[in-house]
């Protein structure tokens, strides 16, 4: 991919004092989990994880906690040192920055958000807000005029001079997300960061993310442990169990076709009504009529492969007729009320 | 599948108990579920318990009850042992009750009440534990059911153990119960004795102690066969007189030589045993003492001849050990570090009078700064602090404090004090914050720190005195380095507290928006730190203060001069108001700092 914005490659992170002899016994034997932590104490963080992120694009990693995805993410911004593996930033190797350079590219161009707001708590909001321009060495006044646009598009304009401890969590992570966006970096990591705030005010800022990536465009890799969430704000989504990459798609992909049988334990409990398309459940018209007889000349519903199954179920309700599902014209599949409810239900048919 | 896990044995109350008691199990499957129930009674002994306690408990590995019967039995028996000791006593007073009268009363008395006693407690003590056994064991057992770890079962390992242990503590105690009181003096003529002896044996060629006191007996026999040669004389030349007098000294020496030899010879098994094991630890090694070297730095006469006006060159001084003086090990060593401190002093004079100097200077300063600002403008100052920084009833506090200063007329007695503790505590600062810092930052540096820290905390502050005086002279210099060395500890240590205290989280966060380490420190650590650095200021004022009163002891001026002063000339009264005025100016500092403090944490 040309314009990938974040690039991983055979990422391998190995904890332990004798990190280095493992991996190398890795490379050699292919140990697994299990041996490395007999053999060399040392417990395997990320294995052999590879992604892209392309520029614009919302990521997600998906899993349960201790399934390393935390640990993931910060070796995009090189908190955590790969024990293999390259990571690439717009084309850079990060790995082989000296601590100038990567110190620099983590002010310019990454942003980061956490789960538990990490904000400095004898600090404003907006020195908060400008800490990655103080770093840089801008000066106060352009810094406070930066801090108080990003808490404008994080809609807490006038909160500046306020302590963190005076805002309620979801204000302060609105005030994490200011300050990631401060610097106005490329990519943005967001390590859970609705993950601590309630139902209602974490669909809130869900909704105002979307929103706002849709306006500012960042590249972002945003780490969830709930499937819901990776749904609604990925593009794309890993799944990620023990330290693996076990799945990387769209939402849809992983809800028709989960990778394994982890996967698919995961994607049970999904209502499929926005994720399917009818392009997935269709059945060719020749099928069709082999099975049903011809279809009829009366007015069928129509609808085209890339609609969800939530249109069709709405074309179906008024009519026992089945839906023709056309691609600019021509005939490429028929829906029925039985291929439709086992499309909802997600067992696929014959 | 996933359940819980299943320990095998244990789940069934029928089963784990066997598993656990391995002898005997139906006699504790029945008393366990009695104690379970309520039902067990005070009746209810465990009758190997009571007769045999320790084997019992060791082998079963119930320490609790092998201890507690160790105690009992000890205590019983050493009462007991109370008749065997006294028993002679008393039948030797027996032998002449009229003059006895008061001894005999006295020993049928001591030898009734420990006997009592001694019974009482070995009857009553072994009842309690018989009853007490059961449910001890059982509490265990129940520990056993949550971990494998606790002891179960009968093992003759811990038999042997019990039986051991009982070797080693019963019978040496038991014998020092029959033993009377030891003389400190027979155990130094022991060792003083068998110095002597095995110095002489060499000298005179003896083999062996016999032969030694052999050969003092001939010479005293022979020099006493020349006295009465020449007594018979009956008058005697001066010349004779003289050799009469050589002759006596010859006798009076051998004799007390041979009076050692004797001594030692006699002295019993018993005796080295006695003094080896049963009161103090006994002296294992005396060594002779180095020589006294007195390190002295002098005006260098060669090199002022040579024009080098003002040089100086270090001499030694040395004399001679007192002949046959012999030491131990702790005096041995501490003359040693007195050598070595004197020849510090001594090579390193320049350094300790320069340091004592800009002390001295900076003190001056302060001190001038203290009590040549007008009272009024101090005492404003403080008001104005306490105003601005805490409450109404404080401030009434502080100025009520000023006035008791006033009235007394201790005002300058206490700014003395003040800028003392105001050096002190700068130098604490000064030093403490980046030592506070580098310990939270490297941990090797924070393994070798802590305990050195400790160390300077727990030792006694008198005793730092004793260094500073020998490095320092007596004045007000190194009462301020005693006082930094007593007060910077919290000073350290809460500044590393404080920085280790900051979150990993905030941390990660200011390194992933591309802080450096400096940065981290000045904008992130030390910001998050200071209230825990203000509470280690808060105190390094405190102790200073303390100390600066114990520090008088070696020229600090100012209100502790005063205490120590009437402690001298036992005037209770001064002392007393001095020690007020400490307390009051310390409970001012330490009111107005909370203030200060409590307005930074509230940013």
């Amino acid at each position: 991919m040309s314009d990938a914005v974040v690039e991983l490659e055979g990422v391998w992170k190995v904890f332990g004092e004798r990190a280095q002899e493992a991996m190398a016994a890795i490379r050699a034997e292919g140990l697994g989990k299990p041996e490395v932590l007999e053999r060399f104490q040392a417990v395997v963080g990320v294995k052999d994880a590879s992604f892209s992120v392309s520029k614009g694009e919302i990521f997600c990693l998906m899993g349960l906690s201790g399934s390393g995805k935390s640990t993931l993410v910060r070796h995009i911004n090189r908190l955590i040192e790969p024990s293999a593996g390259t990571i690439r930033i717009l084309g850079e190797d990060i790995g082989a920055m000296k601590s100038e350079q990567l110190r620099a590219t983590r002010a310019d161009k990454i942003g980061m958000v956490f789960q538990n707001m990490a904000l400095l708590p004898h600090r404003s909001v907006r020195d908060n807000i400008g800490f990655a321009l103080e770093l840089r060495g801008m000066d106060g006044y352009h810094r406070a005029q930066a801090a108080d646009r990003a808490l404008e598009t994080v809609s807490l304009h006038g909160y500046g001079d306020r302590l963190p401890s005076e805002l309620s969590g979801g204000m302060q992570q609105r005030v994490g997300l200011a300050r990631a966006l401060a610097a106005d970096p490329e990519i943005l990591l967001m390590d859970e960061p609705f993950s601590a705030l309630d139902p209602l005010i974490r669909r809130n800022l869900q909704d105002e993310f979307l929103n706002l990536s849709q306006t500012v465009k960042k590249t972002t890799v945003f780490i969830t442990h709930d499937l819901d969430e990776a749904i609604r704000m990925g593009d794309r989504i890993g799944i990620m169990k023990d330290g693996e990459i076990v799945q990387i798609g769209t939402a849809e992909d992983i809800v028709t076709a989960p990778a394994d049988d982890y996967v698919a334990d995961f994607v049970a409990g999904i209502s499929r009504l926005k994720l399917v398309s009818a392009a997935k459940i269709m059945v060719p018209p020749e099928k069709f009529s082999a099975l049903n007889g011809p279809l009829s000349d009366a007015a069928h519903p129509e609808a085209a492969p890339t609609d969800d199954l939530d249109t069709l179920v709405e074309l179906s309700t008024g009519t026992d007729l089945p839906v023709l599902i056309k691609d600019a014209g021509t005939l490429v599949g028929v829906v029925n009320k039985d291929t439709l409810l086992h499309g909802l239900q997600g067992s696929s048919e014959g | 599948m996933n359940g819980a896990e299943t320990r095998d044995n244990i789940d069934e109350r029928d089963i784990s108990v066997p598993a656990f008691a391995e002898r005997s199990t139906d006699y504790y499957t029945r008393v366990f579920e009695n104690v379970q129930r309520g039902q067990s009674r005070p009746w209810d002994l465990n009758l190997w318990a009571l007769l045999i306690p320790w084997f019992w408990a060791a082998q079963r590995g119930v320490w609790l009850v092998f201890w507690v019967a160790l105690a009992i039995d000890v205590l019983g028996l050493v009462c007991l042992m109370q008749l065997v000791k006294f028993g002679p006593l008393l039948d030797a007073a027996l032998q002449d009750p009229d003059n006895n009268t008061v001894l005999i009363e006295r020993y049928s008395r001591w030898i009734s009440n420990f006997g009592w006693t001694g019974a009482v407690v070995l009857l009553g003590g072994r009842l309690w534990l018989g009853s007490r056994a059961n449910h001890w064991y059982y509490a265990q057992y129940n520990r056993w059911r949550i971990s494998d770890a606790v002891n179960s079962g009968v093992l003759l390992k811990r038999l042997v153990m019990g039986i051991l242990i009982m070797a080693i503590v019963a019978p040496i105690t038991l014998y020092r119960a029959t033993e009377l009181r030891l003389d400190q003096r027979a155990c130094f003529n022991q060792i003083r004795a068998g110095e002597t002896v095995e110095r002489l044996l060499p000298e005179y060629g003896a083999a062996s102690v016999g032969e030694l006191i052999d050969a003092f007996q001939s010479l005293v026999a022979d020099a006493e066969a020349r006295l009465a040669a020449l007594d018979a004389l009956g008058e005697l030349t001066a010349e004779q007189k003289s050799e009469r007098n050589a002759i006596r000294k010859i006798i009076r020496d051998n004799s007390r030589r041979m009076d050692t030899a004797i001594s030692y010879d006699t002295i019993s098994f018993k005796d080295r045993f006695d003094c080896a094991v049963i009161d103090d630890f006994p002296t294992l090694a005396r060594f002779t003492p180095p020589p006294e070297v007195r390190y002295r730095r002098v005006p260098d006469e060669e090199a002022i001849a040579a024009g080098n006006l003002g040089a100086t060159k270090v001499i030694v001084q040395e004399s001679a050990p007192v002949e046959g003086r012999r030491v131990n090990t702790f005096t041995y060593t501490a003359e040693g570090i007195d050598t070595s401190i004197n020849y510090l002093r001594a090579r390193f004079a320049g350094f300790f009078d320069a340091t004592t100097n800009v002390l001295r200077q900076s003190l001056i300063r302060v001190e001038v700064a203290f009590m040549q600002t007008p009272w009024p403008v101090v005492a404003f100052l403080f008001i104005v602090l306490s105003w601005a920084y805490t409450n109404p009833a404080t401030t009434i506090f502080v100025a009520s404090s000023l006035a008791f200063l006033a009235v007394f007329e201790l005002w300058q007695i206490a700014m003395q004090t003040m800028a003392l503790v105001v050096v002190a505590t700068a130098i604490c600062v000064f030093v403490g914050l980046p030592v506070g810092i580098w310990m939270a930052k490297n941990k090797y540096f924070r393994w070798f720190t802590e305990p050195v820290l400790d160390v300077m905390q727990t030792i006694p502050s008198l005793s730092y005195l004793v260094p500073a005086v020998a490095f320092f002279g007596i004045s007000q210099p190194p009462a301020v380095l005693a006082t930094v060395i007593f007060a910077i500890p919290p000073m350290v240590k809460l500044t590393a507290l404080g920085i280790l205290q900051v979150p990993e989280s905030t941390k990660e966060a200011a390194l992933a928006f591309g802080a450096s380490d400096r940065q981290l420190l000045r904008k992130v650590e030390l910001p998050m730190a200071i209230p825990s650095i203000m509470a280690g200021l808060n105190q390094t004022i405190m102790l200073a203060l303390s100390m600066a009163t114990i520090s008088a002891f070696i020229g600090a001026a100012g209100l502790g001069a005063l205490v120590t002063e009437s402690l001298g000339d036992a005037q209770a009264g001064k002392g007393l108001l001095a020690g007020v005025a400490i307390a009051l100016v310390a409970m001012m500092i330490d009111r107005i700092l909370r203030g200060i403090r409590a307005s930074f944490s509230r940013i």
